[in-house]
């Protein structure tokens, strides 16, 4: 038996395989969108004239950049049972990944910040615009607009880093490939299958981050 | 009966974690770097074939999760191959290879970042395309690709603690244990991330200190 590969025998379990990439999915849509408004958010802090705000975003970045993932979703799997707050898995996962994601498009969002030329800023309180609206209407759309393809690298790395919400019980894309594993006995063919299956995924992801960017960005030239 | 309170054996754990984790992480970043280093060299070279299946492998690597090719390796290769793999083997394999691939993306744009024109001088010099490297190329390109370096290192450590899914008793399982035994999450978790994030702060400061050594001959030294 040695040195079959036969790929053929998993496709009765591509229904099931697919079921575990759509909660991948969901998992990484609910964290990218947790991830983005926490990164503004902390983008902004990290930007703002109070040094006590930039003190406290920039713990929080070094924190959750320097510890590994899977550190902070047990601490937080484990952890906040023991506080009285119950998550399901998913709920956890989804946290822990907003959690992480918003450090590392903090990162990105607040280089874009930095690169809005300090003329428009300048035009903008010289036109006598209050904060919120320099921050809503000018800040943001410049900064957003010019992140969105490292945006999408940190994305992809958000869709890699969700394999490890099978650590704590989740049955996302690679907890489901783990069954499989076990139910056929061909764990070479369905990890095989499942690197492939990210790499197109990733692939795709950072494919239409970079349509996007050249889209919203056409103008600027 | 469990016993549910810290004990000084639980340091040694803890210390004993902290050896896997830093010698795992040793191991595979010098043989990371060698492979990786290797295959930038085939691409330095042009060799035919063997430069762009590198160039895949690389990308295929970049791309996907590490605890699947860690799955892939560690249950995977032994069924393919039929052979044993223990977890500590199966970690060492896995992260080489997935350090190799970044280390091999860092090289390619550090020498590419080295200007054509230096090659053709160093090729009107007389200098064989070895010498060039060695003489020319390499030094810039060390001290370019260190900042990359550094950043790549600080995630390597952290993607070692993946293999604590594996079974390898790393400084994550070491937590995963104590976790279980004393039901305290929060002192656990914070003991180990608060390691962890210790461990990152002296790789990205060594990695400056080289870096600034490096770049040392580049630098204003006043007259």
């Amino acid at each position: 038996m040695s040195l079959t590969f036969d790929p053929t025998t998993l496709a009765p379990y591509l229904g099931f395989l697919a079921a575990g990439a759509r909660l991948t999915a969901l998992a990484c849509a609910l964290a990218l969108a947790g991830g983005l408004a926490l990164g503004i958010v902390v983008a902004l802090m990290r930007t703002a004239a109070s040094p006590l705000a930039r003190r406290a975003a920039g713990i929080y970045v070094d924190v959750f950049r320097n510890v590994p993932f899977i550190v902070q979703l047990f601490f937080l799997f484990y952890g906040l049972p023991e506080i009285g707050i119950m998550l399901s898995a998913f709920a956890t996962g989804v946290l822990a990944l907003s959690l992480a994601g918003g450090a590392f498009s903090s990162d990105v969002i607040r280089a874009g910040i930095l690169a809005v030329e300090p003329g428009v800023l300048e035009a903008a309180q010289v036109s006598g615009l209050p904060r919120l609206a320099i921050v809503r209407r000018i800040v943001l759309p410049i900064a957003l607009r010019s992140s969105v393809r490292p945006l999408g690298s940190v994305f992809v790395n958000l869709v890699l880093t969700s394999s490890i919400l099978s650590a704590i019980t989740l049955n996302e894309l690679t907890g489901s490939a783990k069954i499989v594993a076990s139910d056929t006995f061909q764990p070479f063919e369905v990890y095989a299958l499942l690197l492939l299956l990210y790499a197109m995924l990733t692939w795709l992801v950072s494919l239409s981050a970079g349509v996007l960017h050249r889209r919203l960005n056409r103008s600027h030239r | 009966m469990r016993y549910a309170d810290f004990t000084s054996l639980d340091l040694l754990l803890l210390l004993q974690g902290l050896g896997v984790s830093a010698a795992l992480f040793a191991a595979t970043t010098v043989i990371g770097t060698a492979i990786g280093l290797a295959w930038a060299l085939l691409r330095y070279y042009r060799t035919p074939l063997l430069a762009p299946g590198v160039a895949v492998l690389a990308e295929l690597l970049k791309n996907s999760p590490v605890l699947v090719q860690l799955f892939l390796v560690f249950f995977g290769l032994p069924v393919l191959l039929e052979t044993d793999l223990s977890p500590e083997q199966a970690a060492l394999i896995t992260l080489s290879a997935n350090t190799a691939a970044f280390i091999y993306v860092i090289a390619v744009s550090a020498i590419e970042s080295v200007g054509r024109d230096q090659l053709e001088t160093a090729r009107v010099f007389g200098l064989n395309r070895w010498q060039t490297l060695r003489r020319v190329v390499a030094p810039q390109a060390a001290a370019f690709g260190l900042g990359p370096l550094a950043g790549l290192l600080v995630n390597q450590l952290q993607v070692t603690s993946l293999i604590s899914v594996i079974g390898v008793i790393d400084l994550t399982k070491a937590g995963a244990i104590l976790n279980q035994r004393t039901l305290k999450p929060f002192i656990v978790w914070t003991v180990i991330g608060l390691l962890y994030y210790l461990m990152a702060r002296l790789i990205a400061r060594t990695c400056a200190r080289a870096e600034s050594r490096l770049r040392g001959h580049s630098q204003w030294k006043g007259l």
